[in-house]
């Protein structure tokens, strides 16, 4: 697409998913000039590719479209704000001079290496899924035991099957609609096996993707062992009793040649951990501010990088957003530094940004530890909204408006999920 | 003689439990819905359970070796995977648009298209 | 008429690797048999890495006698070969006042052996010499030429150099027969029966089987398992030095173990077992592990662990290396060579070739012999300058397979040309798939290359050869390239220009 790519840009972003792409456009709208993405894929888009599934645009563009239609629509309004999108192309290292500038060494396929000059830089690298060893299940290790999103590039993109007798551990959506797919394509899916007493994917994806096709969810289940020299030959499943310890009294064996693995995903921050970015144990992702900064200046982040969502619409929202700021930024634009600490409170896993300040409306992006229904979501004192339901699979977003927050004159404020009795029952 | 029936309601991620009751093809009662959503799927599920699909086909002259299509409208739940037999019959070769039809009137469901999701050059 | 070899060597681990590229110094007709896919895909592949400094093995042992030789030539086979080798040193640590006592009999014994710069070291120097051991450790010894390897590397280089030297290697060779007569053995394999004068059985935990194969039942091999567990990257540099507890009869124990590329292993378990598949790591073994070295650092979790795996160590029921000429002319066991075996490696092939000229195989040096190896380019461990240089020369340098260990498709190219065959063969020499996602992104593309650089179809590629195939065909029909045309189809469907 471009040749040279040397020289200075306003913007770089790190990543040309959707969170990159929408950060990108965020920066246009800031009125920034010069932008690049920088993607480490032959095809910018990101994981929407390979996800052919529909569910994506509701909020964005107001259809239902699959992966791909998101990627391509989106990537075209990108180039249309000519914005300089290159692929193939691997950010190694990010360099902050004395002057605050960022010298950004690209990897290029085909080009070499070069280093470009950016006021701001935005990370949108993603996240990548957990593997069996972040599980450690006993047993031998054959071929056949693969993460559901490698499946999914295999069976989507490359046109092979990663086998032909399925089981599937974890019910993560990507493992729900992965049984679907390999379904519809001829296999034989033999079961989702849960830890959890419930599932981790949406309903939708457990009424369509599995019951639809009679394929059993085995909730409060675990694969405690792996067997086959070669290949995959067979599963030990067992029910898991308190401390999620398996009982292998009651455990039974499965045949199949395939176990696909979706039992989670985990924010990519090697670049940033290189940075020095300061990082949230719990999220995994860069704390940031309410302008989606970093502990760096003039370094924001967004997406699955910042912490992992389900919904890409959310992912595009936020990305908007902290294109906006990196765009502001690199025209000198600095606002005053958050005052207000957000501090997860009971049955909050935690909350995006970390940080708040006065005068602006913020929107709040946060994960419930366990399902609660009903409940309250309580911001300190200053405001409280009632839900149906939070389930730990859904993110919770709401937003708060710039004057709740100027009756406020603390610095901490805390996030409570509580249960909440409707009145007189139901 | 009422019969019942049982759905999970895919509205949000509650996931009611629906018990519709029929005698033959009328609905006497839908209970279990916590919203009206409930109600809505329930009927529908009942009377005429349709699903989107998608997937994938064989592509020759591109980057991949598979193109991934739609259909432009739900179909019939029960005829999913002959959707899918069909659909994998197809063969294209590079380059196809987003959009580009590749079925009409697909499994005789007038204004049903298989249709393209990406753009794929010839490479 | 079958092939004529002077030497063929049954096994492809780090034994017979060593002797084959010993014996390509010569003017001989040398083959060796390797029945997996790649070499070093055996025992060598899941070894623990240490080169043992030999303090604590007695003189009265086959193995005792080998194992100090061993560790001095790595120096010079690092050097000539490339492969990942440094020394770190180790501690063998005291948990008890009656320990105590026993590193210093240890002491005297690694002295009597002439093992180098030996040092009792007392509570403080250790606590200050790697500061994240348990407070409560009392003291230590430490053997600063203990080293660590990655013993597949070694394999690998030992084979690539041996066969640029003339020996021939056939993979996927399972031996299924041996055949005494006039002029030596007969070796059948699937691929053909071969002729050979000398027949090292070099067969690790199968050297029972081979040489049960000539009537040579007079060892068996009693294979002991090991489990092993990769820790994350983040707990690089926690511990410096390898650490033993005080070693028993039958085990060096439980051990920490910085590997050569800084990553910190624990392990290995040590359980006698009659299945020779049985490479399962189990939840006891972990429970093992992790509680033992929780005594020895508390610093480390069951969390931390990435990957495990489980390695079958060819002990024999003489509890030493079998080593030596047997009733059958010509057959040659190498046998019960578990740990310090790969220590002992570059001795065993020295007094191999001893007891080969002893029983009459000439040794006439060729007059060339290549003894280097290019080592494979490690485009993450270079500076930027250096890089950038990588990059204009070749631009495959700048495109990158796998992110979490930064490998470009150079070196994957370069892993192909190397030998690499599957997709272990692959992240073995490059490290591709060796991170954090375990080849959750990249295996798609190695599998892409691996394809086309071996013409082979893709469902072809295995993870380590054998039945270990990683997909297969969505369709059959369009696998053959004669996918049925869809009558219907209307727009750029290739139905059209007909």
């Amino acid at each position: 697409m471009l040749g040279r790519i040397e020289g200075r840009y306003d913007v770089v972003v790190v990543g040309g998913g959707p969170a990159g792409l929408g950060a990108a456009l965020g920066a246009r709208d800031s009125g920034a000039e010069r932008i690049l993405v920088v993607d480490r894929e032959p095809e910018t888009g990101g994981i929407l590719l390979q996800c052919i599934h529909s569910g994506f645009g509701l909020h964005h563009f107001k259809e239902e479209l699959t992966g791909p239609e998101y990627a391509e629509r989106f990537l075209e309004r990108v180039v249309d704000h000519d914005i300089d999108v290159i692929s193939g192309s691997y950010v190694s290292s990010v360099g902050i001079d004395s002057d605050g500038d960022k010298h950004v060494r690209i990897l290029r396929e085909g080009r070499g290496i070069s280093t470009v000059e950016s006021k701001s830089v935005v990370l949108a690298m993603g996240c990548r899924e957990r593997t069996r060893g972040a599980v450690r299940i006993p047993g031998t290790r054959p071929s056949g035991v693969l993460t559901a999103g490698l499946a999914q590039k295999l069976v989507n993109m490359m046109g092979m099957l990663p086998g032909k007798r399925i089981a599937i551990l974890g019910s993560g959506d990507i493992g729900l609609i992965m049984a679907r797919r390999l379904t519809l394509e001829g296999c034989e899916v033999v079961g989702v096996f849960e830890l959890m007493p419930y599932s981790n994917g949406l309903t939708r994806n457990v009424v369509q993707c599995l019951e639809d096709f009679g394929i059993p969810l085995h909730l409060s289940t675990t694969v405690a062992q792996i067997h086959g020299r070669d290949r995959l030959e067979k599963i030990t499943v067992a029910p898991v009793g308190p401390g999620f310890v398996p009982d292998l009294s009651r455990a039974w064996e499965v045949e199949c040649d395939t176990l696909l693995l979706s039992i989670g995903l985990v924010p990519e921050n090697e670049l940033s951990q290189s940075l020095g970015v300061e990082l949230d144990v719990i999220t995994r992702g860069p704390r940031v501010s309410s302008s989606m900064e970093t502990s760096l200046p003039g370094i924001f982040a967004c997406g699955n990088v910042l912490h992992v969502h389900d919904l890409v619409d959310f992912v595009t929202e936020e990305a908007l957003k902290a294109g906006r700021f990196a765009g502001e930024y690199a025209q000198g634009i600095r606002r005053p530094k958050d005052n207000i600490t957000l501090v997860p409170g009971n049955n909050v896993r935690y909350c995006v940004p970390h940080t708040l300040a006065p005068g602006r409306e913020h929107t709040i992006y946060m994960r419930a530890k366990e399902p609660m229904k009903p409940c309250l979501i309580k911001v300190g004192d200053l405001m409280q909204r009632k839900l149906g339901f939070v389930v730990p699979a859904e993110m919770i977003m709401f937003k708060i408006k710039p004057d709740v927050l100027d009756r406020f004159h603390g610095d901490t404020l805390r996030i409570d999920i509580l249960p909440y009795e409707k009145e007189g029952g139901r | 003689m009422s019969q019942v029936e049982k759905f999970v309601c895919i509205g949000c991620p509650i996931g009611c439990p629906l018990q519709l009751t029929h005698e033959g093809q009328e609905i006497v009662e839908i209970e279990g819905a916590s919203c009206n959503r409930g109600a809505k799927y329930a009927r529908q599920e009942f009377t005429d359970p349709r699903r989107g699909m998608s997937t994938t086909v064989w592509i020759d002259g591109a980057r991949w070796k598979r193109l991934p299509v739609k259909v432009s409208a739900p179909i019939p739940k029960d005829r999913v995977l002959e959707a899918a037999g069909e659909i994998h019959k197809l063969r294209v070769e590079a380059p196809v648009k987003r959009g580009d039809v590749l079925l009409r009137d697909f499994l005789g469901e007038p204004g049903v298209e298989v249709i393209a999701c990406r753009t794929m050059a010839r490479e | 008429m079958p092939d004529n070899y002077d030497v063929a060597i049954i096994g492809g681990g780090v034994i017979g690797c060593s002797i084959a590229r010993e014996l390509s110094r010569f003017r001989l007709k040398t083959v060796l048999l390797e029945k997996n896919a790649e070499v070093g895909f055996g025992t060598s592949k899941t070894n623990s890495g240490i080169i043992h400094s030999g303090h604590d093995t007695p003189l009265s042992t086959l193995k005792g006698r080998l194992v100090v030789r061993g560790n001095a030539l790595f120096d010079g086979l690092h050097e000539e070969l490339g492969f990942g080798f440094r020394r770190i040193g180790e501690l063998n640590v005291a948990q008890t006042e009656e320990e105590l006592e026993g590193l210093k009999a240890l002491k005297a014994l690694g002295d009597e052996k002439g093992v180098p710069g030996i040092e009792l070291w007392d509570q403080e120097r250790l606590r200050r010499e790697e500061p994240n051991l348990s407070r409560a450790l009392l003291g230590a010894l430490y053997c600063p030429s203990a080293g660590v390897i990655n013993p597949y590397e070694f394999a690998f280089a030992l084979i690539e150099n041996a066969v640029a030297n003339g020996v021939e290697l056939r993979v996927d060779s399972p031996v299924l027969g041996l055949e005494p007569n006039a002029e030596g053995l007969a070796v059948r394999t699937p691929g053909g029966t071969l002729q050979a004068r000398f027949v090292l059985n070099c067969a690790g935990v199968a050297a029972d089987e081979v040489a049960a194969m000539v009537g040579c039942a007079d060892f068996k091999i009693l294979p002991r398992k090991g489990e092993e567990y990769m820790l994350d990257k983040r707990l690089k540099g926690l511990v410096r030095r390898l650490v033993f507890p005080l070693p028993t009869k039958t085990t060096k124990g439980i051990l920490i173990i910085p590997t050569f590329d800084g990553t910190i292993m624990v392990g290995p378990t040590a359980q006698t077992i009659e299945d020779r598949g049985d490479f399962a790591t189990t939840a006891q073994g972990a429970d093992e592990v992790f509680g033992y070295i929780k005594r020895l650092c508390p610093a480390i979790d069951a969390r931390d662990a990435i990957t495990a795996f489980a390695g079958l160590r060819a002990v024999s029921d003489t509890n030493d290396f079998v080593i030596g000429p047997t009733k059958v002319k010509g057959f040659v066991n190498v046998a019960g060579t578990q740990s310090p075996g790969l220590t002992s490696s570059p001795a065993i092939a020295e007094h191999v070739l001893e007891i080969l000229s002893l029983q009459g195989l000439e040794l006439s040096r060729k007059a060339r012999f290549n003894s280097r190896v290019a080592p494979p380019p490690r485009f993450a461990q270079l500076g930027h300058a250096e890089q950038d240089e990588l990059a204009n020369k070749d631009p495959l340098f700048a495109k990158v397979v796998c992110r979490c260990e930064l490998v470009t498709e150079a070196e994957i190219h370069d892993a192909v040309d190397h030998g690499a065959r599957t997709l272990d063969g692959i992240k073995f020499r490059s490290r591709a798939g060796m991170g954090r996602c375990q080849g959750g992104f990249c295996s798609s593309r190695c599998m892409e290359i691996l394809s086309k650089r071996l013409a082979k179809p893709i469902y072809d590629i295995t993870k380590r050869g054998g039945g270990s195939y990683i997909a297969v065909p969505i369709d059959l029909e369009a696998a053959r390239g004669e996918p049925p045309l869809h009558p219907d189809a209307r727009p750029r469907i290739n139905a059209e220009e007909k």
